[in-house]
């Protein structure tokens, strides 16, 4: 019985477009995954190289006042990429990767992005993610809403109602020839992007591979419910292709739209100012106002002289670290308001799959919000050693020789990555389930 | 062709449409979706325009509020230009939300616009966003192909087209009583959006604003109702040339998905993948190379800046800089500010000219796609194309240059030179002088010109459609 719906199948022509279009899209994808993690190498490899230099040719000419060297200094943090950010980009084109910082106020480095095309980030990246979120689904609808349908308009339904015990049954079994069939272009896409990509075959993997597969699962199962209706060609070509729309484009948008205005994040602009006020206006004020504050936060150096009527590096610094200071708590608030951004999308999209998809892809990918504000968290910390290491050979007026140079070559940071596989896959599941025993039910009248 | 053969025709496809569930829903969904994007467009542009002109007030007072200092902290101390948004990007959000809103312009450094609204989101943006104009490009040409695809194909599944040609109505008039019917009705959607859209353009009335608005909206309405009827031609043209109704339908929605997701979608990752562009390390390890071949100001024996001083030691006839009738260092510096800004420029420019390259593969592909003609021409008549973004960004690093050079020549003119007698501060009165920021939108030439070709494009569709229709009118089959 398979054997012969299987070469039946293989026969339509809307096997032959699925199959070169799955594999073309999905193999132009995996390129396009490869092409982000060169350039990502390309990236670290300049400022490694850009690091190394620039130390090198500003200790030549500021090797006497270690103080203004490091005025100049830029010291590196790299997101270390990983390979299955490949499959889903996700935010990781918008956030840059890396960031190069003076030890100067940190909050103006911050935020500083890398350069991107800004009609590449509007269309997104043609990732494997979005092959399976857009295209699979697609396929499947093309592949399985006129099952019923076509039997029933070219008049061969009777015939097969009459040879058939079981008519659900029959059904059933056509439907599970294209399933099977999608899914083993899907799991060939997922070993072939592993391959190419050299993605290790991880928990994180199979997070991903299973979540592809209920996802796939759940738009088989809407197919087949929309088939239970027992409706035309047309009908269902209709209906699916407007839930799949509503699905994929419109409900997200309106989540993101709605997320988007309600929280709104005015933070982002006033921490900006707020850091430059804060620095600046120490230049007008008396020194101990600055010191004061500085001494306050660094007891350890209550002892340095600082002259009214003089420069000197403490005071410097103590402005620059002052900058921060001010826009301490409305920085803050942004990343707070962010993760609260993150939180309200997350919950919504427990009820819709693709929603759910994309973020579950992204966050097991590494590249969603969430671990681009860990990693400026850990920006922060990075910054602050370098400042606290920094901070006495520069106000002892020590030289540029006292620094082992050797050690500040650009820094990796790794990412941690951890997720609850009750939380990554019931949603899905339970959404599949209960389509699929509403078209089960449909079909009983058959 | 008789007019009200024609009329009637068409007027029999909109009581056949009306009559279908699929309409009413469309226009419960569409009217929703209408509100919500009419209220989430307005509510955007309002709150964001609000904090960005209150913060940008805000930068002005506090420039103006420094004390008297030397002017080259003023330089250091620096200011912000805050993008606006249009009133059209009520209609059309285009790149608005992943190009920077906020740049710190300072002496010396050339700072990205930062705090795009796409660097604070969540994965969800990748699905796109919900706009009046989104409801046009995207939902609305599904609805065209829903409402049409049968028009021809089912009349002929149903034998009515062999009827209708029987009853002496010509082959003309069938397809261009289809095609007007079909227009007509796309234009229920498109009227409503507009109506609401000029409400807004009409209630934001900053004078000078006012006609260049409203001259923005008559372009994009002309585009658009250009565009549907292009795709209602297109609509009964795949109806008439299919055997059956599903057939049509299935090859439009092919046709949909190709316009709107595919094709530029694919082209926009193949522009990226043949002309691949430098990170921003590259390009300043770049700048940095070519700005270290024309010298160095930190070395005295640079020969490049010892043959500057010596130079202007000559012209005005003294020994020692401290003898020059200016400051030598303010001289020094606006010299070196042109020269790098000169040298960032450049690199900046070859940049933009790849990501021209990257887009431009898109651009032309509205020859054969008549979706990207429109998504082009609809954003940049709202100003949130790349252009518009570009040209705030030219503006402010204008203006940045502008502070840096005037606090230079503050400094060259007002300071003394080391060693001689003088203060080390000027007047804070030179602060109030220096005028604010202020952005002025993109002229409306300027977006024609920008966007010759999609014009083009689409007028080429245009007369492509007509042209298609009045072939169909001759070899029509009845069976």
């Amino acid at each position: 019985m398979y054997s012969l719906l299987f070469k039946s199948f293989f026969r339509t022509k809307i096997f032959l477009v699925s199959l070169i279009l799955l594999l073309t899209v999905g193999v132009i994808s995996i390129l396009i995954g490869k092409q982000y993690l060169v350039k990502q190498e390309k990236t670290i490899a300049a400022a490694q190289v850009f690091q190394e230099e620039s130390i090198k040719k500003n200790v030549e000419y500021h090797s006497e006042d270690l103080g203004l060297l490091l005025y100049y200094l830029r010291f590196t943090l790299i997101k270390k990429p990983q390979n299955i950010n490949a499959i889903s980009i996700g935010q990781s084109d918008v956030n840059p990767l890396l960031q190069a910082v003076t030890i100067r106020g940190l909050e103006a480095q911050k935020y500083d992005t890398d350069f991107e095309n800004p009609s590449l980030l509007m269309s997104g990246n043609l990732d494997l993610g979005f092959v399976i979120i857009y295209l699979f689904p697609l396929v499947l609808i093309a592949m399985t809403f006129n099952l019923y349908s076509e039997e029933k308009e070219l008049g061969t339904w009777r015939i097969l109602a009459a040879q058939t015990s079981g008519k659900a049954k029959f059904l059933f079994k056509k439907l599970l020839v294209r399933i099977l069939f999608v899914f083993a272009v899907l799991i060939f896409l997922m070993f072939l992007a592993s391959a190419m990509l050299q993605i290790p075959v991880n928990a994180n993997f199979w997070a991903i591979f299973i979540q592809s597969v209920l996802y796939v699962m759940f738009w088989s199962a809407l197919c087949f419910w929309i088939v239970s209706f027992l409706k035309n060609s047309s009908f269902n070509a209709l209906a699916l292709i407007s839930i799949w729309v509503v699905l994929t484009i419109l409900i997200p948008a309106l989540v993101n739209n709605y997320v988007i205005n309600t929280y709104q994040v005015p933070e982002a602009l006033d921490a900006m100012v707020e850091q430059r006020d804060g620095y600046h206006e120490k230049w007008d004020l008396e020194k101990g106002a600055t010191m004061n504050e500085f001494i306050k936060e660094y007891p350890a150096y209550k002892n340095y002289p600082v002259p009214e009527d003089e420069f000197s590096w403490i005071w410097y610094y103590g402005m620059q670290y002052m900058g921060d200071f001010a826009a301490k708590n409305t920085s803050a608030e942004m990343t707070e308001k962010i993760m609260l951004r993150n939180a309200v999308s997350e919950k919504i999209a427990l009820f819709v799959p693709t929603m759910h998809a994309q973020l579950s892809f992204n966050s097991l990918a590494g590249t969603d919000m969430v671990s681009h504000l860990t990693f400026l968290k850990s920006l922060t910390e990075f910054h602050k050693n370098l400042r606290q290491g920094f901070y006495t050979k520069i106000f002892d007026n020590k030289s540029a020789d006292s620094v082992d140079w050797k050690n500040h070559e650009a820094k990796f940071y790794e990412v941690v990555y951890s997720f609850s596989w009750f939380k990554l896959l019931l949603p899905t599941f339970l959404i599949t389930l209960a389509i699929g025993i509403l078209g089960g039910l449909n079909l009983r009248k058959l | 062709m008789r007019k009200n053969v024609i009329q009637l025709l068409a007027r029999q496809l909109w009581q056949d449409a009306f009559r279908s569930k699929v309409m009413l829903i469309a226009s419960a969904l569409m009217l929703c979706l209408l509100l919500f994007s009419a209220y989430s467009g307005w509510e955007n542009y309002h709150d964001q325009n609000f904090t960005r002109d209150e913060i940008q007030d805000e930068v002005e007072e506090s420039w103006e509020n420094n004390p008297d200092k030397h002017p080259h902290r003023m330089a250091h101390y620096g200011s912000f230009a805050l993008r606006l948004k249009h009133v059209l990007s009520v209609f059309d959000m285009g790149m608005e939300n992943f190009v920077g809103n906020a740049v710190f312009l300072e002496a010396h450094k050339q700072n990205t616009v930062n705090f795009s609204e796409a660097s604070m989101s969540t994965g969800l943006l990748r699905f796109g966003e919900v706009s009046l104009a989104m409801l046009l490009k995207v939902i609305v040409p599904l609805l065209i192909f829903y409402l049409g695809f049968a028009t021809i194909a089912r009349e002929r599944e149903n034998g009515t087209l062999k009827l209708l040609i029987g009853q002496g109505i010509t082959r003309k008039e069938i397809v261009f009583g289809k095609w007007l019917g079909l227009w007509s009705l796309s234009l229920v959607f498109l009227s409503a959006i507009f109506l609401v859209l000029l409400f807004f353009v009409l209630i934001e009335s900053h004078d000078s604003m006012h006609t260049d608005s409203l001259l923005r909206y008559v372009v994009l309405l002309v585009a658009y109702l250009l565009f549907f009827g292009i795709l209602s031609a297109i609509t009964i043209l795949v109806s008439a040339f299919s055997a059956t109704a599903k057939g049509a339908l299935v090859k439009l929605l092919g046709i949909w998905l190709l316009f709107v997701i595919i094709v530029p979608k694919s082209l926009q990752a193949m522009g990226f993948y043949l002309y691949p562009t430098p990170s921003k390390i590259e390009m300043e390890t770049a700048v940095e190379h070519d700005l270290a071949e024309i010298g160095d100001s930190h070395d005295p024996n640079d020969p490049h800046f010892k043959a500057m001083k010596d130079s202007v030691l000559r012209v005005h006839n003294v020994e020692n800089v401290e003898d020059l009738p200016f400051n030598y260092g303010g001289f020094v510096m606006s010299q070196g500010e042109a020269m790098s800004t000169k040298i960032y420029l450049k690199h900046q420019e070859d940049l933009y000219e790849v990501y021209g390259k990257q887009n431009n593969l898109e651009r032309y592909s509205a020859f054969v796609n008549p979706y990207t003609a429109i998504k082009n021409l609809s954003m940049a008549f709202s100003g949130t194309d790349f252009q518009s973004f570009l040209h705030f960004k030219d503006k402010a690093e204008a203006y940045r240059f502008k502070l840096a050079q005037e606090m230079n020549q503050l400094q060259m003119d007002l300071i003394p030179n080391k060693g001689k007698e003088g203060p080390n501060t000027i007047s804070s009165d030179y602060w109030k002088e220096f005028p604010p920021f202020e952005y002025h939108f993109l002229n409306i030439s300027d977006v024609f010109k920008n966007e010759l070709i999609s014009l083009l494009a689409l007028v080429l569709w245009g007369v492509l459609s007509i042209f298609g229709l009045l072939r169909l009118s001759t070899n029509l089959k009845a069976i």
